[in-house]
């Protein structure tokens, strides 16, 4: 049994941590998220981080990537989340995924290796406005007769202004769900940009109109299964984000509430305070563990075994809500100071409540949970 | 990560599986079945079985086989409690003596101790009690009141426990005992092994809110203990008391999950019998109850890992404490939640008996107070793990 990060793991993680807290500290993230109008994709830390390898780990190494897993994957997801560091890493290596489970030989060599470098930015649009994240109530977008012209609308997409690639999760005029590969500045597409509130991402609705699209097909899975297969990845690797921002904004809490005085003592000492920020431990350790099972349920297990489902269902909903709770909980145990804006509880906050419903939220993946164990 | 068990360790399952199989009556895995039966009939039977078990060599998994045991990994007995829940094997009769008494006996007793106690325990021959609290000393272990005064070869000891679990069913107890006159707290203490069977130990039974009375009170009233029935050094019976107390750590999240997964599966059949199973709200929360309860099998790879690499899991376990209990609670009020009304009938329909989890519901209540409640976890993980401040 060893259930737990290997030596290289944790030292590629220290490695990414130490990167992104010597080049992109709070200040910096501070930057992005006060310039609203700017494309929220600061290239010093992009370029370092193609540099580390962060969006080559799951490439194979064919194509120039390093071959390895979501285990190791979220390892990155997890330390960008605790900087709060914004930027298109998450979906670049998703579109990669796509590429990588669905795409054929060809479609992997014209891609792969620009995405694993960091020369492309690559995106995913996977959800229809105000859709469900499984597709269930429909796509936005469908496919034409002939299979190679999309049209519709998906939202929310991360960093669409800055993708050189979109993978869109299409339906074609037989109604069978598909990806395809959309490259930026192709007819028709246009981008909305949607403004959030999470100063940390930027987000926007991706708009087809008779765009030309290419199915990917000839990989490992295609249609509906690899549609799941991305967003079951994009679930995890978001949730490994989500806990990473849990950890960070509940250490800072506990550092700052072991110094400050109230009443002549330290607010960290009173029991209200305490049990709360041991509730928090439990459930953000239960959350690191739970995405821990999911990514290497997904590295191992067969596609549609539904343990793997479970894996992932299970890891999203707790990591969604540990998340939300960890950074509500900065705020409040802050104080006022946790409520301004030149505080940084508010970036953990915002990243948190952002990201909690991505790729489904925790109510959404506790349904498939009752869908898979009570029906 | 690799979430396999050695070779070895499969073929150790193999082998418990087919003796678990052979020696369980198929009647034991219904619901009802241990409630049917009166309490000293229940004890009777699962001391008997438990012995068969250790005669056919699957008790004291891990412990040495100098002392009876059999040697194996934390792998086996991860394996142990897995497979035991899943054959529906009754819980031990013992379990205060095999999990806190035997280790401190192998890890600080005489050679005698360990001789004459760890066999016969194994063996069923000698139920064990454990007299820590009193009425005055419950999370605040250190208040102890019970004290013993030297006379000769012998401690003559006088107070009183409370919440003994097994006190009728026990033949010794182990107690923390205020040996030095006027001591204060933690210092001043010793552990004693009493021998219950003697003019000075009267057990009395309490009734639980279940209505069960698997626990009782203990008096002492000149009971007389041979100091060679010290268990560590006399006046240093905390220490020992926090030995002893450490080895509920690690404590089987294998188990508990495949015992709590069944009950959860075993609650959704009870929802879909009573319409409830399309409910929205009903599904949200056994959904909820589910990521927790998985959340506990995860961590319990993560503590085997840490014990199969040696580490200490110190304050670690009362998170664990927490997770299993908490969510063992949570499971047992969804119970009610999901069913409505139907929930605290015992039969609300001539052919269902809710009884059983009606049982399980109230002994929910129960596993966040003992074994330091929850408020006490709470404390240690925000002083021990966290660092804020006392
Ligand atoms: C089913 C069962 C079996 C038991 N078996 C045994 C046994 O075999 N042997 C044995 O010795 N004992 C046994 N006990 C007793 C058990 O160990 C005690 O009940 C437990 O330690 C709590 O002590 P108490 O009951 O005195 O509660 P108290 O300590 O009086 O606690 C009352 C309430 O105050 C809270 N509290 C206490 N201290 C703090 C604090 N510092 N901060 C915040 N809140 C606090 C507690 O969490 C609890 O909610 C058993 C109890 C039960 C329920």
């Amino acid at each position: 049994m060893f259930f737990a990060l290997t030596s290289d793991q944790q030292a590629f993680a220290a490695t990414v941590r130490e990167f992104v807290a010597d080049r992109f500290d709070l200040d910096a993230v501070r930057a992005v998220v006060e310039d609203p109008d700017g494309d929220g994709h600061p290239l010093t830390l992009w370029k370092g981080l193609a540099d580390q390898g962060a969006l080559a780990v799951l490439v194979p190494e064919e194509h120039d990537g390093l071959g390895l897993g979501l285990l190791d994957a979220q390892v990155v997801a997890r330390e960008l989340g605790a900087a709060v560091a914004p930027g298109p890493w998450t979906t670049t290596v998703l579109a990669a995924e796509a590429l990588r489970l669905a795409g054929s030989p060809a479609q992997q060599a014209a891609w792969l290796p620009a995405l694993a470098a960091g020369e492309t930015v690559g995106t995913v649009a996977l959800r229809g406005e105000a859709g469900s994240w499984d597709g269930r109530s429909g796509r936005g977008i469908t496919v034409d007769a002939s299979g190679e012209r999309l049209s519709g609308t998906a939202s929310p997409v991360d960093y669409p202004g800055v993708a050189g690639l979109f993978v869109v999760a299409a339906t074609d005029a037989e109604g069978a769900p598909g990806l395809y590969l959309v490259e930026a500045g192709a007819q028709g597409l246009s981008v909305r940009d949607q403004r959030t509130y999470d100063g940390t991402a930027r987000v926007g609705a991706v708009e087809l109109a008779d765009t030309p699209g290419e199915l990917l097909s000839g990989g490992t899975l295609s249609g509906g299964e690899a549609v799941g297969a991305v967003t079951a990845r994009g679930a995890v690797l978001t949730a490994a984000d989500l806990v990473g921002v849990a950890r960070e904004a509940l250490t800072r809490t506990v550092d700052y509430d072991r110094d400050r005085k109230q009443f002549g003592v330290p607010v960290g000492s009173f029991q209200a305070i305490k049990h709360t920020m041991a509730d928090l431990h439990v459930g953000v350790t239960m959350a690191e563990h739970a995405v821990l099972f999911a990514a290497h349920a997904l590295d191992s297990g067969e596609t549609g075994d539904p343990a793997t489902d479970i894996a992932v269902a299970v890891a999203k909903a707790k990591a969604s809500d540990a998340a939300w709770a960890a950074t509500g909980a900065m705020i409040q145990f802050f104080g006022g100071i946790g409520f301004t804006w030149e505080h940084e509880a508010h970036f953990f906050y915002k990243r948190a409540r952002r990201r909690a419903p991505l790729f489904g939220s925790a109510d959404e993946h506790r349904e498939r949970l009752a869908a898979l164990t009570i029906d | 990560m690799d979430l396999s068990y050695t070779a070895e360790e499969e073929q150790f399952r193999t082998e418990l599986r087919d003796w678990l199989a052979g020696s369980i009556p198929p009647e034991w895995a219904e619901p009802g079945f241990w409630r049917s039966l009166d309490d000293d009939e229940s004890f009777r039977l699962r001391r008997e079985w438990e012995a068969s078990k250790t005669a056919a060599g699957f008790s004291g998994i891990q412990w040495p086989t100098e002392y009876g045991g059999r040697g194996g990994t934390p792998g086996m007995k991860a394996i142990y409690d897995e497979e035991t829940v899943r054959a529906h094997a009754p819980q031990t009769v013992n379990v205060l003596g095999l999990t806190f008494l035997a280790p401190t006996v192998m890890a600080i007793g005489t050679p005698e101790q360990k001789s004459e106690i760890i066999g016969p325990m194994l063996r069923n021959e000698v139920i064990w009690c454990q007299g820590f609290s009193e009425p005055g000393a419950g999370s605040d272990l250190a208040a102890v009141a019970t004290r013993g005064v030297r006379d000769g070869d012998d401690f003559v000891v006088n107070g009183q426990k409370i919440w003994t679990t097994n006190a009728m069913h026990g033949d010794k107890i182990f107690t923390l005992v205020r040996t030095e006159p006027g001591s204060e707290r933690h210092k001043g203490l010793s552990m004693m092994l009493i021998d219950m069977d003697q003019p000075g130990v009267e057990a009395r039974p309490l009734k639980q809110m279940s209505g069960a009375s698997e626990f009782g009170e203990v008096f002492f009233t000149d009971a007389r203990v041979p100091v060679k029935d010290c268990l560590g050094e006399i006046g240093q019976g905390w220490r020992t008391a926090m030995l002893l107390l450490s080895f509920e750590r690690g404590a089987s999240g294998v188990g508990q999950y495949t015992e709590f997964r069944r009950q959860y599966d075993e609650i959704v059949e009870q929802m879909r019998r009573f319409g409830r199973s399309d409910d929205p709200v009903a599904r949200q929360k056994m959904a909820n109850c589910l990521v927790e309860l998985e959340c506990l099998r995860y961590h319990a790879m993560h503590i085997l890992t840490q014990v199969e690499q040696g580490r200490d899991l110190g304050s670690e376990s009362s998170m664990t404490k927490l997770q299993w209990s908490e969510t063992f609670q949570d499971l047992w009020e969804a119970f009610d939640d999901v069913l409505g009304p139907e929930a605290s009938l015992e039969r609300p329909r001539p052919d269902v008996d809710l009884t059983p989890y009606q049982a399980q519901a109230m002994w929910s209540r129960s596993v966040t107070i003992w074994g330091g409640s929850s408020q006490v976890q709470r404390n240690i993980v925000a002083e021990r793990v966290l660092g804020l401040p006392r």
